[in-house]
């Protein structure tokens, strides 16, 4: 056995122990152990990039163009909320290095996830994913909000895993095995012998939606993302609302798509409606948002609508769109971040109106905030426009016509809120006028979202290559 | 003689009494407690499937370990965000810890 | 051709470099930017470029025999997924070239234009980089080869327009007054993305050329199908050009700089809905609601603007509901399948209206930044330079012969008339639209020029004729008003119509179909020739005694017939329209506080929720 092919993963795993033993046994406590951690990601990175196709324990892990791409909107959306995190860390009063081991730790449970070829990996995995999630979201120890977030998140986290595995306890009795390839073959033989599978399967895949939906924060699912969100420490926030979702997206195609995909008629419509209620309840309620963090919280919401077009479209350019938008997603979720953590280190403050006058205390600031916001809207050229764009062909394609009549009036609904900002910070006067500084790490963070989202939009062929592998690995 | 179905009643059961305990206990003790039992639940569950159902395969049961570590890891999470809870909120209802809302 | 890649490139550059400095953030905070004579010249040289490059294309373009000027440069594959492909590409045809040399040539001036005309604002740099990126976005929403960059440049400009008529932020009307816009485009580009989609759908396919060409194939005369795509991407052009209902976006745009009004508002971003229109003629020809619908709306919009723009007193808004009407005439032309006149006269009044709109500029100039029209009068003696470009501007866009408007003006005309999608209403309707016109134009123009100065006597003493930097891109436009009909005189007048036989291969279908219609006698061209020029002279006359020999008469007028009067001053009190979107947003926003409510913070709801998620999707599972 190629032990090789685990190597990105032990890497990682490996690193973050050091951080968290570094951290533990020096004590002059100056320098930062953030760069470490970057280092470490990047060395990840390259590990990705260069490691072999295949899969390892009789498919119960699978290393092939589908979690290649998604390591690397994991690998991504760390190093930024590692670049993003230093001043964060710097402001800490202890615990500092343990921050970034939880927050490696975490991607290596996204990593693993993304290679799951077995239910019991795909949910040990999402464990290790979540854990130290729920320790990072409350890590503002003495803060209110923090703990709040924290306790609400690791509830509401445990009852879904409960429903998840409920469900995958239902698909493992129906079928007597964990391995999605042979799950979906032993039910391929028990529908062409008896005609139907039964009401287990209907059961085990409520349980398993409902499970999945906690992750992508679908409605009514979704109850969690605004508190959590606005609570956690924005760094964290980042991370969760891009990596965590990344995450939900790659571990539904995983299951559904491998397992289930022929059965679609039983889930396709009800993502459908599924995807509908999250644009139109995300965008709605976004509207009414007086605080950044918590107008991005419903924003993800009405996104993760938006990305569901491709699941429905349950084709090969569906799931390709998919992978797609969610860089697009990355790019510009965790540039708006960005700049809001920038923000408020200056200021203290999250709230849209304090956004006043912004192009003028730092036009290269308020320009990027802009070119993120109107990228999420989906103004041409910028990458939000291609993502969307691509998902709407795709259901399209399938003939889902009601469904993107909903998401181009949702669209113009998101607008509103979107553009609010951009309004705040250009057409709004504030007496302030002192610039908002960042350090070398946050603004290296801001010109890589900036330029992802300029080059997604203006030539995206680059990661549609990588998109399409990734949705080859699927039989449609 | 207890079968399949006997232990998925059982398994049932302990997962509404979970699901019932989150709902209304306002103690947030009480409701770890209470996902706990909906992850017992789960875990009969596995243990009959895979005694029932591949009585040659261990699968279910080697599942079943996981879960009770994780569960393990996450109850221990959980009670060090209580411990922080209680020290800001200076209490553990969960009724009231609404700060942030809307 | 090549120098095709060159026509967008150049603005994109100069945005770039004048974006760059307008970033930097100390330069200005002392007024003036320092570097503002390299913005200037990096802002009009790219413009000044894309328009050589322009230049050289049309000639190449019309060095080839006419059947050949279709040319498809691609600068790129922009998505390439199986066989969905899209490339960034552009085409090049007489229709584009006459495109790319109205944006970049009448940009160009206007860019010299705002050099002088904006020298004192302390965001320069920010205005010219907008500027360029404008110009940028219209190029490419003109040279493009597909549905899909097109509708990358319409949203383009129209972000632009947003940011320039809210420029001067710090006055909450010009803010309202983007947000405006941009709100009422929305509506309109929300149908013409559902057309795009449907045009998707139906071909499979978003490039122009394979589209128009499978279009006769595909889809059935007068169907269903070709009838809702069209209507849509017709809405996307009603509210692109400000026509009936979603007008009201237009006159408000005023609050932005005068040449922005003239560049975005007059000459090219809201010209862009009859480009896109004669663009997808070959779809239009298969729907003849739709083109019923695009003659009816534009001349209704014709005459509804005219009418108001009779009694306006702020030369800023008479000149944007003039614009709306001139719209309305082009989608007349394009309604009755008249593309070719559609575009004469969207070229001939790319160059009036951006005169008058820089003239008036010029006259704000002069006054300190005084618009209405009563403080003004005898200005002649003080801005002469003005005074006379004003004059050929007001003569062309009124229609007197031998000047450009009358031969565009009067094509429309004649085609609404003798067309086989026209009608002797739509034609009547046109004729009553240009006695308004050359009416109120002349009211303006006498009000503001001629007569009894009605200056206050502190500004009066001020008076001055604008910087050699903003007459001398008058007196051009000037010259082009006057000369730039001359490229499409009617065989009837004994003109050979070059223009119409340049574009004709690009609306051929459109064009025979018309030609075998045209059996009306010359005779007849010739009789409403000169019933239009009639009812255009009585238009000035009545002007001439109503403002200059009897100053009483509109006051009499105006308290005898006191209603209409009141209603056309309120413009009809349709901007109660906007506030039904208004209405919406905000029942939308009730929605929104209500749904808001479950949000209740409170963990056990939020536990319930989850577990009544789970309950929903069984019972959907269950009624399946």
């Amino acid at each position: 056995m190629t032990y090789q092919l685990l190597l990105p993963q032990i890497f990682l795993f490996l690193w973050a122990i050091l951080i968290f033993i570094i951290d533990f046994v020096r004590k002059e406590k100056k320098h930062n152990l953030a760069y470490v951690a970057l280092l470490g990601i990047v060395i990840t990175t390259v590990l990705v990039l260069t490691s072999q196709k295949g899969e390892l324990f009789g498919g119960m892990f699978q290393a092939d163009s589908f979690s290649a791409y998604f390591n690397l909107i994991f690998l991504l959306t760390g190093f930024l909320t590692i670049a993003s995190s230093v001043e964060f860390t710097q402001r800490l009063p202890s615990n500092k290095g343990e921050y970034f081991g939880l927050i490696l730790l975490s991607m290596v449970g996204m990593m693993f996830l993304a290679s799951a070829g077995d239910l019991l990996t795909l949910y040990v995995s999402l464990e290790l994913t979540t854990i130290p999630l729920f320790v990072l979201a409350s890590y503002r120890k003495d803060e209110f909000k923090s703990t709040e977030a924290g306790l609400k998140y690791l509830i509401l986290g445990g009852i879904s895993s409960a429903l998840l595995l409920f469900g995958i306890s239902l698909i493992y009795g129906l079928t007597g095995t964990t391995f999605l390839t042979e799950v979906r073959t032993t039910l391929i033989v028990r529908f062409l012998s008896t005609g139907n599978v039964g009401p287990a399967l209907v059961l085990g895949f409520i349980f398993m939606i409902a499970g999945f939906g906690f992750k992508l924060a679908l409605v009514p699912f979704h109850m969690w993302v605004p508190d959590v969100y606005e609570g956690a420490p924005t760094p964290i926030t980042a991370f969760l609302s891009v990596a965590s979702k990344a995450t939900g997206i790659a571990a539904f195609l995983r299951v559904f798509f491998h397992a289930f995909l022929i059965f679609q008629v039983d889930w396709v419509m009800l993502m459908a409606v599924l995807a509908a209620l999250a644009m139109i309840i995300g965008n709605i309620i976004a509207l009414l948002q007086t605080n950044i963090k918590r107008m991005l919280a419903y924003s993800s919401i009405a996104q993760i609508g938006y990305i569901l077009l491709g699941v429905v479209a349950a084709s090969s350019r569906g799931v390709s769109s998919v992978a797609f938008y969610t860089f697009v997603y990355l790019f510009a979720n965790m540039g708006a971040f960005i700049t809001a953590i920038a923000f408020s280190h200056k200021t203290g403050s999250d709230e849209i109106k304090d956004y006043a006058g912004l192009s003028r205390r730092s036009p290269a600031l308020a320009a990027m905030m802009a070119v993120f916001m109107l990228s999420l809207v989906g103004i041409p050229p910028l990458a939000g426009f291609m993502g969307k764009y691509y998902l709407f062909s795709a259901a399209i394609e399938q003939r889902y016509i009601w469904l993107v009549v909903i998401a181009i009036l949702t669209s113009v609904i998101s607008l509103y809120y979107y553009l609010n900002v951009v309004r705040q910070m250009y057409f709004q006067t504030s007496t302030e006028e002192s610039p908002i500084l960042m350090g070398a790490a946050l603004k290296t963070a801001l010109l890589i979202c900036v330029i992802g989202v300029l080059l997604l939009g203006i030539y995206p062929n680059i990661f549609l290559n990588f998109a399409n592998q990734a949705a080859m690995v699927f039989h449609y | 003689m207890v079968g399949l179905n006997h232990y998925l009643v059982l398994s049932t059961i302990l997962f509404c009494i979970g699901i019932f305990g989150v709902l209304t206990r306002r103690n947030a003790i009480g409701i770890l407690m209470s996902i706990e039992l909906m992850f017992n639940a789960v875990n009969i569950n596995f243990v009959a499937f895979s005694k029932f159902v591949t009585p040659t395969d261990f699968v279910g049961q080697i599942f079943a370990i996981f879960v009770i570590t994780i569960a393990a890891a996450e109850a221990t999470v959980g009670l060090a965000i209580v411990l922080l809870i209680y020290r800001n909120f200076k209490g553990i209802n969960v009724d009231n810890i609404n700060i942030m809302k809307w | 051709m090549n120098y095709v890649y060159f026509v967008p490139l150049f603005p994109l550059i100069g945005f770039l470099i004048n974006g760059l400095l307008a970033l930097a953030r100390k330069s200005y905070s002392d007024g003036k930017h320092p570097l503002k004579s390299l913005v200037s010249w990096i802002g009009c040289t790219s413009v000044g470029l894309s328009f050589l490059a322009s230049i050289a294309i049309f000639f190449e373009l019309l060095a080839l025999p006419a059947g050949e000027r279709v040319v498809q440069k691609i600068a790129f594959p922009w998505i390439l997924s199986g066989k969905f492909h899209i490339d960034v590409g552009f085409l090049l045809d007489p229709l584009s070239s006459v495109m790319i040399l109205v944006v970049s040539g009448v940009g160009f001036f206007i860019h010299v234009y705002s050099t002088g005309y904006m020298a004192e604002d302390k965001g320069y740099a920010r205005y010219f980089s907008y500027l360029n990126l404008f110009t940028f976005f219209m190029l490419m929403l003109v040279l493009s080869n597909n549905f899909l960059l097109l509708y990358v440049g319409w949203e383009g400009v129209g972000l632009c327009s947003y940011l320039l008529i809210g420029f001067w932020y710090e006055k909450k009307s010009a803010a309202d007054a983007g947000k405006k816009a941009f709100i009422v485009n929305r509506i309109g580009d929300f149908g013409f993305a559902l057309g795009v989609m449907l045009i998707f759908w139906t071909f499979g396919s978003l490039n122009f050329s394979h589209v128009f060409e499978n279009a006769p194939h595909v889809l059935a005369l007068g169907g269903g199908l070709v009838t809702a795509i069209t209507l849509l991407l017709f809405l996307g052009a009603i509210g692109k050009s400000a026509q009936i209902p979603l007008y009201i976006w237009l006159p408000d745009a005023m609050e932005g700089p005068t040449p922005v009004s003239a560049l975005i508002h007059a000459a090219t971003m809201v010209t862009a809905g009859v480009y896109m229109v004669a663009r997808c003629h070959a779809l239009f020809l298969l729907a003849p609601v739709t083109m019923g619908v695009v003659a009816v709306i534009g001349a209704a919009t014709a005459i509804y603007a005219a009418s108001i723009g009779l009694v306006q007193n702020d030369i800023k808004r008479v000149l944007a509901y003039s614009t709306i009407s001139q719209l309305g005439y082009m989608f007349l032309a394009c309604g009755v399948g008249a593309f070719t006149a559609g575009i004469f006269h969207l070229m001939t009044h790319a160059f009036f209206k951006a005169l008058l709109f820089l003239a008036a500029g010029s006259v704000m100039h002069a006054l300190a930044g005084e618009l209405n029209m009563q403080k003004m009068g005898g200005l002649k003696k003080y801005i002469p330079i003005t005074f006379w470009c004003f004059l050929a501007g007001t003569l062309a866009i009124s229609g007197i012969p031998l000047f450009s408007g009358f031969f565009s003006k009067d094509e429309i005309l004649w085609k609404a008339f003798s067309s086989p999608h026209g009608h002797f209403l739509l034609w009547l309707i046109g004729v009553a639209t240009a006695a308004l016109t050359a009416f109120y134009m002349f009211r303006l123009f006498f009000m503001t020029f001629l007569g009894k100065s009605r200056m206050d006597p502190q500004v009066e003493s001020h008076v001055h004729e604008s910087p050699k930097s903003m007459t001398i891109p008058l007196m051009v436009l000037a010259v082009l008003s006057v000369i730039g009909g001359y490229s499409g005189i009617p065989h009837s007048l004994g003109g050979s119509n070059r223009f119409e036989g340049f574009l004709s291969s690009v609306f051929e279908h459109g064009h025979s179909e018309t030609q075998a219609a045209a059996y009306h006698a010359v005779s007849t061209e010739y009789l409403l020739m000169i019933i239009s020029i009639v009812v255009v002279v009585i238009g000035i006359l009545v002007a001439h005694r109503f403002y200059i020999q009897n100053l009483n008469i509109p006051k009499r007028l105006a308290i005898k017939y006191k209603f209409p009067y009141r209603v056309l001053f309120n413009k009809y009190y349709v901007d109660e329209l906007y506030a039904i979107a208004n209405g919406i947003a905000s029942v939308v926003k009730g929605l929104g506080v209500l749904i808001r409510k479950t949000q209740t913070g409170y963990l056990r709801n939020y536990a319930l929720s989850l577990i009544f998620g789970a309950m929903l999707i069984l019972v959907y599972y269950i009624f399946r």
